[in-house]
């Protein structure tokens, strides 16, 4: 019997207002690793390597522990000390970086 | 001695035993490459990797296949082509260099067929400069392009672009009391989060410029002669080391101003990926690996800077760095 599957992956064509609802998470075959001044993405499958600043890898680690992406805009707003509005913005605009390039994936969590 | 390329391909023959690059090797009898260890406990991979000369099997191999091969790696200069590597399934990576010849590696790295070009005598060398690191990429070990000496207890990687002074200062380091793990290239082994260097050829080969300045007794700390290559003086010392843990890696880097070294704080880890031996093996475990060994380095503070003019000699860089591991200077 197949497994059930309890994440459906939907397609990055998503306002800004369901992507904020939407759950971002890496595809099995997308590595990262920290670095002081850099944070490393790999795609294992296109061998191709990504860098992030050490602002949009902190993003992406706030992306992966979030349930939804909206909701790590308050976790980055405290930690930077900023305004939700910019930290939202900044979010949005890479988070649609990363799926653009096959980084992040997004999933929602009613589906299925 | 090497013997060219024997008609009798495909007869069983005897073989001997060695280890490099953090494998175990059982090499045919007719092929001699200098500078490899003699330590079956040390090795990461258990199954030896067989080593053979037998253009008649790697023609064979090589004729299975039926797509068109994956050119992995070239190297040229100019217009010439020096060396490339082709990747092909089912037979594995054609390793072809100019003036030493091709050798086939299975795709697992367990076979490596040898045709070499039979006017060469010392055609093996591309088994200890070439083949054998990628073998090693193959069979699950990172290999840096570096050359590496063992200095209390630990192993001090000297990388850098060509012409850096990487053997000078190596031999350097040998004279000041260290061992030599490799001339050209390690193996690291990630284990349990720790990083192990392993031996790879111990035959060094140093500038003529650079031999002639030793005097008798800093060339026999080299250990002994074995020939030369192009104007360098070869060495085979006349023990390897163990492996052991990874203390440093020094990334050279010509510069006008006074030699210095320091921690890099704030690691590229491009650099680092640059300074991997291979990059024709893109399989994901062994880019995942790549990365995890070069994170690894990074995380433990163990790159480090050395800044190096080309009026100062290896001899005063090699005190440098021991001064700056606190290492006792003999």
């Amino acid at each position: 019997m197949p497994e059930k599957r309890v994440d459906t992956p939907v397609m990055p064509q998503l306002s800004d207002e369901e992507l904020l609802e939407a759950r971002a998470r890496l595809p099995q075959h997308v590595v990262h690793r920290s670095f002081v001044a850099e944070t490393v993405v790999l795609n294992l499958r296109t061998g191709k390597y990504h860098g992030l600043n050490p602002t949009a890898g902190k993003m992406l680690e706030a992306l992966e522990a979030a349930p939804t992406i909206g909701a790590a805009v308050p976790m980055l707003a405290s930690e930077y000390g900023l305004e939700q509005e910019r930290i939202q913005s900044d979010l949005l605009a890479l988070t649609r970086g990363l799926l653009e390039r096959g980084l992040i994936e997004t999933v929602d969590d009613d589906a299925g | 001695m090497t013997t060219p390329v024997d008609e009798q391909a495909g007869v069983d023959r005897e073989e001997y035993s060695r280890t490099a690059f953090g494998l175990a090797l059982s090499i045919d009898q007719r092929i001699s490459i200098p500078g490899l260890g003699h330590n079956p406990a040390s090795v990461a991979a258990d199954l030896p990797s067989r080593i053979h000369l037998d253009p008649a099997a790697l023609n064979q191999r090589w004729d299975t296949v039926t797509a068109t091969p994956f050119r992995a790696r070239e190297l040229r200069f100019g217009e010439t082509l020096l060396m490339s590597v082709d990747f092909a399934e089912p037979a594995g990576y054609l390793l072809w260099a100019r003036d030493f010849g091709r050798v086939l590696i299975s795709i697992d790295g367990m076979e490596l067929l040898c045709d070499p070009d039979p006017a060469v005598e010392d055609w093996a060398n591309i088994l200890a400069f070439q083949a054998l690191p990628l073998a090693a990429t193959i069979r699950g070990l990172e290999v840096l392009h570096a050359s590496g000496v063992v200095l209390d207890g630990r192993a001090i990687l000297l990388a850098g672009p060509p012409g850096a002074g990487k053997s000078s200062l190596a031999a350097a380091l040998v004279r000041a009391g260290g061992q030599l793990l490799s001339d050209d290239a390690v193996a690291l082994e990630l284990s349990d989060g720790a990083l192990i260097a392993h031996p790879g050829s111990t035959a060094l080969q140093l500038r003529s410029a650079e031999n002639q300045r030793l005097s008798a007794k800093e060339r026999a700390m080299l250990g002994h002669t074995i020939g030369s290559v192009a104007d360098k003086q070869r060495y085979v010392s006349a023990s390897t080391p163990e492996p052991v843990a990874l203390g440093s890696v020094f990334l050279l880097e010509r510069s006008d101003d006074e030699p210095a070294v320091e921690r890099i704080a704030a690691v590229d880890p491009f650099e680092l990926i640059a300074s991997t031996f291979n990059l024709s093996v893109r399989t994901p475990a062994r880019l995942l690996r790549q990365l995890d060994v070069v994170s690894t380095i990074a995380d433990r503070g163990l790159a480090h800077r050395l800044r190096v003019q080309s009026s100062i000699d290896a001899t005063q860089l090699a005190s440098i760095i021991k001064a700056h591991l606190g290492v006792a200077i003999s």
